[in-house]
């Protein structure tokens, strides 16, 4: 008993001291943000004042419209990466076939080799399809870097669920789409929100590749950020990254909450 | 309701034998028991049957027609799977009527149904219940009347009661079994439980290694086992060998009259129950040694040596020898089931 109680204590610590290591730095970034300056040695800033936030909601700054398209771009290559990794998942999870291994280590290529490396080939092929410099060309891009997290992840759902409950909807006699939309999505309903929150934030955060092959003209949230970060303006900085990780967090709940109550998915499998 | 008919099905799988040319009549409204160990190749059948898998030769016959044809949505077969298989994100209702919902059955006509399949199996009052919510035997009847709903033209059951223990696994047994009188669906049970096989079935097709070796009614199988491995699966026997002629069995413990004179050569089984021993001072012309003795709670099994042979016998608790007694045996080879020496 006693010892079961000295346990609980430690692991207590521990995990409020992680909840503290993750947190504080959120709290620094806010305080940032209503600084006016704040210059070292001080441990709390000398002056407060509203300039970055006044800034950034200001429509000149046009930060909010961006924050819009960058969540606009993101959604869709988030949409499309998982439509592509469904059928993908389903194959490498359920189905025996040569060389599955081989494609399992394949699909993370993507994580692997450096995304410069890849993208400056694919920058010359989009210039020569026309695809430089527009949403399409940097939708595609994004879905690379994507797809090994969607693939994955959907793949080991699919591991785990296997393929006895489509047998059985197909012997009460749904065929195979009714079968993939009233089983088979709501049963990896729970996954494709992991795996579409990763994707998400996958694409969110690009910078490279979307300013490669957006040449400047497809600007993104975290392109503008960026040079804040960049040359040290530490108030927009911290501004900027609270809203880009905000609204990465609403965006996760609305839609778990939105697909659990959807298919009343609670807890009957999670990875 | 339906007649089903199995004609030369093989199947291999990575080039190992699964089926091998199993052929199988099921009568309408009959319930014919496929009775196997695991993996001799019944689920594969049911499949099969159902179209989930397609045989690599042979064909399935429905009311005398082809149906390999047929995908598995449009054959009116169902299977209710051993783990039961309820879809999670859907209530007992929900369940139900998903096989009438997927054949676009109208929405009153199919609240009507689930409702009496509710009633059926006895499950009102859980009609909103989730299948985390329901207990083994619940969810069991929940995959039967889901399976009924449809009115399927053969069901299917993959080792229905396997999951489920003791006293419940009895109830659930007879409920099937008045279910099945009641609707005449053409059953196949799919079992590896011999009294299951025998109790539930109108008939018993005994599976080994992707072959049936038997086929026919349980009283037929049990008493008349057509080879040594279909009387072996349904436990263990005492194999005399011995000769035949004018009605005679010689063996190395005796000789014995028997109705029996078919071949000269052979071995007669007899079933460790149908021995009866008693103590020494009874007169039955055969005397035995107890060599091994274990208690099994209402059943005593015995080894007992005659002339250096060793025979299994099963008696009743209340008959208590000790080892090294001798004691009476009566052996009755008119119920012997001889086999040709091989």
């Amino acid at each position: 008993m006693k010892k079961m109680k000295k346990r609980s204590l430690f692991f207590t610590v521990i995990m409020y001291s992680i909840i503290f290591l993750l947190l504080f730095p959120l709290v620094i970034l806010f305080v940032w943000s209503f600084t006016k300056n704040w210059p070292w040695p001080n441990i709390v800033p000398k002056a407060f004042g509203l300039r970055a936030i006044k800034y950034v909601f200001s429509p000149t700054s046009k930060s909010l419209k961006t924050l819009l398209f960058s969540v606009w771009l993101s959604s869709v290559v988030t949409i499309i990466t998982l439509f592509i990794s469904i059928p993908a998942a389903k194959a490498l999870g359920l189905y025996k076939f040569k060389g599955k291994r081989l494609f399992k280590l394949l699909i993370l290529a993507p994580i692997i080799v450096p995304p410069v490396a890849v993208s400056m080939g694919i920058h010359v092929t989009f210039i020569r399809l026309g695809l430089a410099n527009t949403f399409l060309g940097v939708v595609l891009m994004h879905i690379i870097p994507c797809i090994p997290y969607g693939v994955r992840i959907l793949t080991n759902v699919f591991e785990i669920i296997g393929e006895s409950m489509e047998m059985q909807a197909r012997v009460l006699g749904a065929n195979p789409y009714k079968t993939f939309f009233y089983i088979t999505l709501p049963m990896i309903s729970p996954g494709l929100v992991s795996a579409g929150s990763l994707i998400f934030i996958v694409s969110f955060s690009q910078y490279f590749t979307t300013f490669l092959i957006g040449g400047g003209k497809i600007v993104t949230f975290f392109m503008l950020m960026f040079p804040y970060i960049q040359s040290g303006d530490r108030m927009m900085a911290s501004v900027y990254s609270l809203i880009f990780i905000l609204t990465s967090l609403v965006l996760f709940v609305v839609i778990e909450k939105t697909v659990k109550a959807y298919y009343k998915a609670e807890n009957y499998f999670y990875i | 309701m339906s007649r089903l008919e199995l004609k030369n099905i093989t199947k291999k799988f990575d080039n190992k034998i699964i089926l091998d040319n199993i052929n199988l009549v099921v009568e309408e409204g009959e319930m014919v028991s496929l009775l196997g160990p695991s993996g001799c190749g019944k689920t594969t059948t049911l499949k099969i049957i159902t179209g989930l898998i397609y045989p690599d030769n042979g064909d399935v016959l429905l009311n005398n027609k082809s149906v390999l044809a047929v995908p598995v949505e449009k054959r009116e077969t169902v299977i209710v799977f051993q783990d039961y298989l309820l879809f999670p994100h859907m209530t007992v209702e929900e369940n139900i009527g998903f096989g009438l919902k997927m054949a676009k059955v109208d929405k009153k006509v199919r609240d009507k149904k689930v409702k009496e399949m509710i009633n059926l199996v006895r499950l009102n009052g859980h009609e909103k219940k989730y299948p985390r919510e329901l207990s083994g035997g619940q969810k069991q009847r929940v995959a039967l009347a889901r399976a009924i709903a449809v009115e399927p033209k053969v069901l299917l059951l993959d080792e229905p009661f396997s999951n489920l223990d003791g006293r419940l696994r009895e109830n659930m047994r007879e409920f099937v079994c008045e279910l099945q009188k009641q609707l005449k669906i053409t059953t196949i049970l799919v079992t590896h439980d011999r009294e299951e096989a025998l109790m539930t079935s109108d008939k018993v097709a005994v599976m080994l290694e992707g072959k049936i070796r038997q086929f026919g009614s349980p009283e037929e199988i049990y008493k008349k086992p057509a080879t040594k491995d279909v009387a072996d699966f349904f436990g263990e026997k005492n194999y005399i060998k011995g000769t035949i002629e004018n009605n005679i069995f010689k063996s190395r413990i005796g000789n014995f009259k028997t109705t029996f004179n078919k071949f000269s050569k052979g071995k007669a089984m007899i079933r460790p129950e149908e021995i009866e021993i008693f103590s020494k001072d009874v007169d039955t012309g055969l005397l035995g040694k107890i060599k091994k003795k274990k208690f099994a709670g209402d059943r005593m099994y015995y080894n007992i040596l005659i002339n250096d042979v060793e025979i299994k016998c099963i008696t009743k608790f209340n008959k208590n020898y000790n080892v090294g007694d001798m004691v009476s045996v009566k052996i009755d080879f008119n119920d012997a089931v001889f086999f040709k020496e091989e």
